[in-house]
């Protein structure tokens, strides 16, 4: 069920961004609070862009705008079209990732890349 | 009832008994009838997780033999005043109750809030936007805000009060998600996405004071933030501590961050400086 509801969401969040311009309210009214209080990005800065970039197909683009971002929506539609077709009477489930001390050091890192990467690109 | 697989080890709930497949996996195995009747030689490939005797149920989980009315009002006192209580006893294989109450009380409380706001406030409110776009560092944002405040139309009022639900269950789950991350960064997600959603979704209560004009969306989105942790540490059963840091860890990240690169940027001016 939560199965489900996470591809509804993740749905949601695609076909807003390619629904929705990016210059005009709704969207327009996201400028990040941390960013105007500090000058710095913050984790999530630039996905808006860069969940339009990959909903267009410019996977570059998207990489660039924020690659945490750019995998989120990659990694939205592969759920969705898995969820898809699971309801078509797909059987085949992949084992569940065992989240060990070297994995979760390692997801924190690319964390830390990440936000680097933005840091270090400046601008919105 | 909850079922845990002997090959993944991953939980899943299921309605019926007998040979079936793990839906993690994918490989077969056996649900016993009775949970306390594990027939011989399945003993050993299952493990079956029957809710222990606290997890009744909530009061929402159990609004078929309580009324709705009275399920909703005792699960909201619950879970305002004995948080630990209302966790403790929910069920991780209700996800659609607790996805119904979350979604009932965030867009109530919200279309209510959209109402009174263009309504009654809305000539206060734009005042109030012009008044914090007037400086700071947030201005251009205040400024917008209200430039969209004001060019609200009843029609597009009517929408939005329309998408109300479909906008909180995508906050719902992705705020799961991100808490989920976290927790299992942490390595405390002990209990699977299940326990996390129910976790989201019951501390969504004080979220009824978003219908409270001025003071009481602040108060209603802290009071959240404290009841999710409060949530993960019953539905996970972790200690409070790691619970309190799972759910701070996404602002606490971006914090820590910011202060490690102004101290460096600190240290390098003052080696800069004559």
């Amino acid at each position: 069920m939560h199965a489900l509801g996470l591809a509804a969401a993740g749905l949601a969040v695609l076909l807003s961004a390619a629904v929705l311009p990016l210059d005009a309210p709704p969207l327009s009214l996201f400028p990040c609070p941390f960013r105007a209080a500090t000058l710095l990005p913050c984790l999530s800065c630039g996905c808006t862009h860069a969940f339009a970039a990959a909903v267009r197909l410019h996977p570059i683009d998207a990489l660039r705008s924020n690659p945490l971002g750019a995998f989120a929506a990659a990694a939205f539609a592969v759920h969705i079209v898995w969820t898809a077709l699971r309801l078509c009477g797909l059987r085949w489930v992949p084992a569940p990732l065992p989240v060990t001390p070297r994995v979760r050091i390692g997801a924190a890192a690319l964390l830390g890349l990440n936000w680097a990467f933005l840091v270090l690109r400046g601008g919105p | 009832m909850l079922v845990r697989c002997p090959s993944c080890r991953s939980t899943f709930s299921t309605e019926r008994t007998g040979p079936q497949d793990c839906p993690a996996c994918g490989k077969p195995l056996v649900v016993p009838d009775s949970p306390g009747v594990v027939p011989a030689g399945v003993q050993s490939s299952l493990q079956s997780t029957a809710q222990p005797q606290a997890e009744q149920g909530t009061p929402w989980e159990r609004r078929a033999e309580l009324g709705t009315w009275r399920a909703y009002r005792d699960t909201v006192v619950q879970a305002l005043f004995e948080p630990a209580r209302l966790f403790g006893s929910a069920r991780l294989d209700r996800g659609p109750a607790q996805l119904g109450f979350a979604l009932l009380t965030v867009s109530a409380a919200s279309i209510v809030a959209q109402l009174v706001d263009y309504f009654f406030l809305r000539n206060w409110t734009q005042m109030f936007l012009r008044r914090l776009g007037g400086s700071g560092p947030m201005a251009s944002y205040w400024q917008k805000l209200a430039e969209a405040a004001r060019e609200t139309s009843p029609r597009s009022a009517a929408l939005w009060a329309l998408l109300t639900p479909l906008v909180v269950l995508v906050a719902l789950y992705l705020n799961a998600a991100v808490t989920h991350l976290a927790t299992a960064l942490l390595g405390q997600a002990k209990r699977g996405f299940a326990a996390t959603f129910a976790a989201c979704a019951y501390a969504c209560a004080p979220l009824l004071l978003l219908a409270i004009p001025g003071c009481g969306s602040p108060v209603g989105v802290v009071w959240t933030v404290v009841l999710t942790g409060v949530g993960l540490q019953q539905t996970h059963r972790i200690p409070g501590r790691t619970a309190a840091a799972a759910v701070l860890a996404p602002y606490a990240l971006i914090c820590c961050a910011t202060c490690a690169l102004g101290v460096l940027g600190g240290m390098a001016a003052l080696r800069g400086s004559p």
